[in-house]
């Protein structure tokens, strides 16, 4: 296994850029989530850390010498494409050896490894039948023994699970969190999926339009999100966000929007007064009495079963909150909620301050 | 009644008979030449009309003076060496020539992705003349592998064409798992887009096959010894030599026709797609 | 700051170039090469005995070969012939094909077999075509003529690829048919029809269904389904392809070649550029109306492309 660098990648195609002076280190054994949107251009890195396509500036390094000048071939990487991209004439099993073979690995070496990995992904029984025959679970696990067999220095995968039904993700996830710990791999994953990136990275990448937003562990993100993209892009719900103004009130600092206005207790934003952006995720909030309570008209009530959420009008804007399931709200009850400050995330400029 | 009703008896009648006008006309010529073929001379000289066959009269000595004593055994023989030789290179060259226009980046690509159905698009006969000179220049012109060369200068354009569209079809992904997996260029092309490729391929390989199968303008003009000549020259050569046994010109017709119609109907399908899926020579 | 360097890019271009190689080198030695030495001869006052010699390559070039074809007698009727044959031969093939894809839509059994004997006459050796039809044709031992004298049709033996005119009465109006054209333009509607026939069969197929439906709903007739759905829906086709057959038509010599010479006023400029060049032993000359042929395809070309450019958008 070795470790990833990549310094300011850059990459263009035509006017358009995909990528932006890309910054990324991954440790040797490291989970690396790639997260983003689509359009992103999580997998025109993927493609250019693979040798598959050049970067217009920049430096690939694995274990800190450059592979620019190297093929795809000589960079002893493996990848697991979004559609698989099995062989379709040739079988599980010749599919699983093909790399191999391609390195001229001597044949009974080769017959261990296939059958190691496909045990490791229950699929033995299976390398005898095509990839028309398999259903899209099976297909799956054979793209990933295709890359497990062939024990590259890092692999990659290009969101390997979108194309799995919803119950099959879930599993399949866990699996691949406890393979990882396994074979303690060094990993680069590409996924839009938050939940797959939250579960499974030890570290995450959050990109847009070419650029890295933030790079951090999932808990960090999740707790302090370094800019109002990350902030709306993690956590679901969505982080309840609004514009408005800070200003100082004997020595206090207060925040007034649209729909209602706060005491910011002992926060000390240094930006002085102006404006700015207020987050709160619909966890944090507390209903019930308080000094600083808010009054809101319960507008919509949102039941997913392990919890409630209610959609509550504050003032002129909207806002989410999560109730205990056990609750119970009508639509156009008032209710008492507290934003503490404490839990409030500010951005200036759309950057955290 | 309506007149939905007997608008559709009409158009069911003019449909039973066209079929049975077109067919006529389509098949009697093939018909006709297979007919006269199996006649004797004198059949021909005093029953021209005879649309029928007595099977009893049926005589195969068109076929065998046509073959042994016209020279025709040579002419097959040159015939399906340069039609395979052709159909060989041809698609030995598209393929990698496709493969390289659709997947490999390099300057110009776009320009041959062009270019490539505008040289198809020269006619022959501004080719023939120049070609003609030359060649006697160099004192090449009586030469089959000289044949085959032009024939490839026919045939590769289209057949670039096609497996370029081809090509376009696949999605991209597989290659690439090849070139990570271990693979060259080259390596991916033999064992990923060959296989995938086989109706493409066939399409081209007959399509190939049909051109220097047929062709005659080129062969006319650059073949002067009878030993070098392929089947077209051969029954022109023919039909020039006798006046009144047109059975001979009939056998040797059919010589010339049945393999290629037998080719074609027996990979119909994979052809019609080829004719369609490139522009065709006129 | 470090730019990527050029090895990767140089690795396919690389590998594109000899893949590209052969192919290039044959196309431009046999294709690009001949127009221009095409050029070059028709610039140039050079016979057949000329082409063994050192003057061919001579720089006494001179516009005299142009000069003279379109001064020859004999020019502006060839042109005519050339016009007239790839119309009407163009048009006649396309009507046919849209006959014969007509018949042959819709499932009944023996389909297949009908659209494989359909396309015969465009897959069969040129040579073979011809020689059958000519025989069939013949005036002393072709078939259809001695039925039809014998039936009582024909007064006397009509030699289709022979003579030139043909007098005849239709309904009381005197008519001087071209014989030999237009047997000749006969055999290419026969001849070339299975390339319009395939072409539109299948945009015939991909016509959905929905439309005759919604056609018929509205009250449409079976022959006015077929004018407003069928017709308006391939007429894009039918452009098309009558321009293709244009250009390939104007471009034909085997057929003509092989069906009468050029003669009985069948001669069309392909044929001239052989003639000039076999039959008088002018290279010169025979380069130039090739030249002048070139030049009249890249015009038809340019509005080819000008027509798909503003169809595209």
């Amino acid at each position: 296994m070795a470790s990833l660098t990549l310094k300011e990648i850059t990459k263009g195609f035509g006017k358009v850029n995909a990528l932006s002076s890309v910054d990324l280190h991954v440790a040797d054994g490291e989970f690396c989530v790639l997260l983003g949107p689509s359009g992103c251009g999580k997998t025109t890195l993927l493609n250019i850390i693979a040798g598959l396509i050049p970067q217009d500036e920049g430096i690939v390094a694995l274990d800190g010498k450059s592979v620019d000048r190297l093929s795809p071939r000589d960079r002893d990487v493996a990848m697991v494409f979004q559609s698989y991209a099995l062989y379709p004439h040739m079988s599980v099993g010749q599919n699983l050896a093909f790399g191999l073979r391609m390195r001229g690995v001597p044949k009974p070496t080769i017959r261990e490894r296939v059958l190691e990995s496909a045990n490791l992904l229950g699929i033995e029984d299976l390398l005898d039948r095509k990839p028309r025959e398999l259903s899209g679970g099976q297909r799956q696990r054979v793209a990933m023994g295709r890359a497990i067999v062939r024990r590259p220095r890092l692999f990659l995968l290009d969101e390997p699970l979108s194309n799995l039904d919803a119950r099959l993700r879930a599993s399949v996830r866990l699996e691949l969190k406890q393979l990882h710990r396994k074979i303690k791999s060094t990993i680069v994953y590409v996924t839009h999926d938050q939940v797959e990136a939250m579960t499974l990275g030890d570290k995450v990448v959050v990109m847009r339009n070419g650029r890295v937003h933030q790079i951090d562990k999932p808990e960090t993100i999740y707790a302090r999100p370094a800019d109002t993209f990350v902030a709306r892009f993690i956590g679901s719900p969505e982080m309840n966000l609004y514009q408005g103004g800070i200003f100082k009130k004997d020595g206090q600092y207060h925040f007034q929007s649209a729909g209602f206005s706060l005491d910011l207790g002992s926060l000390q934003p240094n930006v002085g007064e102006g404006e700015v952006e207020v987050g709160i995720r619909p966890e944090d909030i507390v209903i019930g009495e308080s000094e600083t309570a808010l009054k809101g008209t319960v507008e919509m009530i949102s039941n997913v079963g392990s919890e409630k959420y209610l959609h509550v009008g504050l003032g002129d804007v909207s806002i989410t909150i999560r109730a205990p399931k056990e609750a119970i709200f009508q639509p156009g009850q008032i209710i008492l909620l507290t934003i503490p400050p404490d839990r409030l995330h500010l951005f200036y400029k759309g950057l955290r301050i | 009644m309506s007149r939905e009703q007997l608008e559709m008896i009409i158009i069911r009648l003019l449909r039973i008979m066209g079929l049975i006008l077109f067919i006529i006309i389509v098949a009697f010529p093939f018909y006709w030449m297979i007919v006269s073929s199996f006649k004797s001379l004198s059949e021909i000289l005093l029953n021209p009309a005879n649309l029928g066959l007595d099977i009893r009269k049926i005589d195969f000595h068109a076929y065998y003076e046509v073959l042994f004593e016209h020279g025709f055994l040579r002419y097959i023989s040159n015939s399906v060496y340069v039609s395979i030789v052709t159909v060989m290179l041809s698609v030995t060259l598209a393929t990698v020539g496709g493969y390289a226009v659709t997947r490999l980046r390099f300057r110009g690509q776009k320009f041959m992705s062009y270019s490539i159905l505008l040289i198809y698009m020269f006619p022959a006969i501004v080719l023939v003349i120049p070609l003609y000179v030359m060649f006697s220049r160099l004192g090449l012109r009586d030469s089959i592998n000289l044949l085959i060369l032009v024939y490839l200068a026919q045939t590769l354009p289209v057949a670039l064409y096609m497996l370029r569209s081809y090509f376009q079809t696949l999605p991209p992904e597989m290659e690439q798992a090849g070139l990570i997996d271990g693979c060259s260029r080259l390596g991916v092309i033999w064992r990923i887009v060959i296989p995938l490729s086989a109706p493409a391929l066939a399409s081209v390989a007959l399509y190939t096959f049909m051109i220097a199968w047929n062709e005659f303008l080129f062969a006319f003009m650059f073949l002067d010894t009878p030993e070098k000549f392929t089947l077209s020259r051969g029954v022109v050569q023919l039909a020039g030599s006798v006046h009144l046994s047109k059975q001979l010109v009939m056998a040797a017709s059919v010589m010339v026709t049945v393999p290629i119609l037998a080719l074609f109907l027996f990979f119909e399908r994979r052809l019609v797609q080829g004719l369609t899926a490139g522009a065709m020579k006129g | 700051m470090k730019r990527t360097s050029p090895a990767f890019l140089d690795r396919e271009a690389r590998l594109a170039f000899w893949m590209l190689f052969p192919t290039f080198t044959v196309v431009l030695a046999f294709v690009i090469f001949p127009v221009i030495w095409n050029l070059w001869l028709s610039l140039k006052p050079v016979s057949l005995g000329d082409l063994r010699g050192a003057s061919l390559f001579k720089l006494n070039l001179t516009l005299a070969n142009f000069h003279k074809i379109f001064s020859d007698p004999g020019f502006g009727s060839v042109l005519v012939t050339t016009f007239v044959y790839t119309i009407a031969g163009s048009f006649l093939s396309i009507l046919m094909g849209l006959a014969a894809a007509l018949l042959v839509h819709g499932e009944f059994p023996g389909r297949s077999l009908l659209r494989g004997l359909f396309i015969s006459p465009y897959i069969a050796p040129v040579v073979a075509v011809t020689f059958t039809w000519s025989f069939i044709l013949d005036p002393q031992l072709g078939v259809l003529n001695w039925l039809g004298v014998s039936k009582g049709f024909f007064a006397q033996p009509i030699p289709f690829f022979s003579q030139r005119w043909w007098d005849l009465e239709l309904l009381g109006i005197r008519i001087r048919l071209p014989l030999a054209l237009t047997s000749v333009i006969l055999f290419e509607g026969w001849r070339y029809f299975p390339f319009a026939f395939l072409f539109i069969l299948a945009r015939l197929q991909a016509i959905p269904n929905e439309l005759y439906q919604a056609a018929s709903v509205d009250g449409a007739s079976p022959f006015q389904r077929f004018y407003h759905v069928t017709m308006t829906q391939l007429s894009p086709v039918l452009s098309t392809l009558f321009l293709f057959r244009f250009i390939w038509t104007f471009n034909k010599f085997d057929d003509i070649f092989l069906l009468t010479r050029g003669q009985a006023g069948t001669k069309v400029m392909t044929i001239t550029v052989y003639d000039y060049a076999f039959g008088e032993f002018n290279i010169g000359a025979s380069s130039a109306v090739a030249m002048l042929l070139f030049g009249m395809l890249s015009i038809f070309l340019v509005i080819y492309f000008h027509w798909i450019l503003k169809e595209g958008s």
